[in-house]
Order: C-alpha cells, then structure tokens, then sequence
C-alpha cells in the first residue's frame, strides 16, 4: 500500500470530487450524501494515520459514553 | 474500545498469518468509519491456531455475550472446534474470521489483500475490492451504508493510478 500519495494525483483526486463525472461513482457517493472532502483529508495520511485517526476517535466516543452514563447515574436516569 | 497496537503487534511477533478485514482496514484505505472492534481473517492450519493462542494468551480472551462464569478455555483445541470466534480481551473486542462472506477462505482473502505498514510491521490488509465484495455480501444496513464512498474511494484511485 502506497505509503502516501503523491501531491500530483491528491490534485487529481480533488479535482475528481469537484467536478464528478455525472453517472460515476463520485457522483452517486456525493448524490447519496458522502462529503468526498472528508475522505480526501484521509487520503493526504499514511496509512498509520489514519489508523491512528480512528483508534482516537474511539478514545473519544468512549470518553463520551462515559461522561453521559456519568451523567445519567448523577441524574437518576435522566437525559 | 480496542487497542490496535498491542494486537497487531502481538500477532506479527507470532508470525501469525492473519489479514484486517472490516471496519479497520476501512479506515486504512481512508475513510472516516468508527467502529468498536478488530477484525481478522486467520489462516486455520494447526500451526497458525498455536501462534494465535499464544499472541493473544496474555490479553485473557473470553468468548463476547456469555456469562463470565461459563467455562472457557483459550488453546488450539478451542479454535479447532469453530470457526468464527467474537472475544472480549484484556484490550478490547477481536473478531477471528475463519473465512469472509463475499471473498471466501483464508487463502482467497490474502489473495484479495495489501500490504500496509502499521506500528513498524507489514500488515495484510483487505483490498478495497475485497471490502466491496464483503460488505455487498454481508448486506445488512451497516454494511450497505458504507458501499458509496468505498466505491467512490476504488473509482478515484483506479482513474488517478500512476503505476
């Protein structure tokens, strides 16, 4: 797995979700809701970024439901 | 929550043969999924069943959704008997995959696999192919969600490919 892509085709990539040939991919992707922008934020990392990237966001998401079981507990339930 | 580097490590020091699949090896080709566990698709030869008690051995691994109470006991003869394995361990949820719905056994999972680099070890990942083909099996909403942006994913880097 390429360890970074290179600026040149990251341009090409950002072209492709800017101006998406109508009928491809991209487009229903866009169509359906996807923001391709957040993608090609990952596709500028490494692969060990990104992964890195998510093992965060799972730290996050944890911390959260921490905090809001916290929350209830104090709250008697309570939202 | 999972802790990736102490698994993926603990199984290369092995030498296991084993290949992420799912929501991981999403993020690893670029996507912005969350998920909550790891998921491996392992080479069932008795060799490999021995490397991967003995990685996973010190992270305690119990079977997910039973009784704590239930017995269990974490050796080849244990993997031998299954083939798909959800455990709780010491750093988190692994899922062991004998085989892919959509792909098929181990060996045609490797086929379908690259290799990344992560946490200092070559790694073998399923392509975005072979995700493709996994999660249009799988079928459930989940799995279908995540189809567009993987194909968009496969469309922008197949049209943009220098080699």
């Amino acid at each position: 797995m390429t360890e970074k892509l290179s600026e040149e085709r990251l341009e090409k990539i950002r072209q492709l979700i800017m101006n998406p040939r109508p009928g491809s991919k991209v487009a229903a992707a866009k169509e359906f809701g996807i923001d391709l922008t957040l993608t090609f934020g990952q596709l500028r990392k490494t692969p060990q970024q990104r992964l890195d990237d998510l093992q965060s966001a799972m730290r996050g998401l944890e911390e959260f439901a921490r905090a809001g079981a916290e929350w209830r507990k104090r709250n008697n339930g309570r939202i | 929550m999972v802790e990736f580097e102490p698994a993926i490590k603990s199984l290369t020091a092995k030498e296991v043969d084993f290949v992420i699949i799912g929501g991981v090896a999403i993020s690893v080709h670029s996507t912005g999924y969350v998920t909550r566990d790891l998921d491996f698709c392992y080479l069932r030869t008795t060799e490999n069943l021995k490397r991967i008690v003995s990685a996973f051995a010190h992270f305690n691994p119990r079977l997910r959704g039973f009784p704590e109470d239930l017995p269990f006991i974490w050796d080849e003869r244990t993997l031998q008997s299954g083939t798909n394995f959800t455990l709780k361990t010491t750093i988190g949820d692994i899922d062991l995959l004998g085989e892919v719905a959509g792909v098929g056994d181990y060996q045609a999972v490797k086929k379908e696999s690259i290799i990344a680099r992560l946490y200092d070890c070559d790694v073998r990942v399923l392509t975005l192919e072979g995700l493709i083909k996994a999660k249009r099996a799988a079928g459930r909403t989940k799995d279908l969600l995540v189809l567009p942006e993987l194909e968009a994913l496969r469309e922008m880097l197949s049209e943009t490919d220098e080699e």
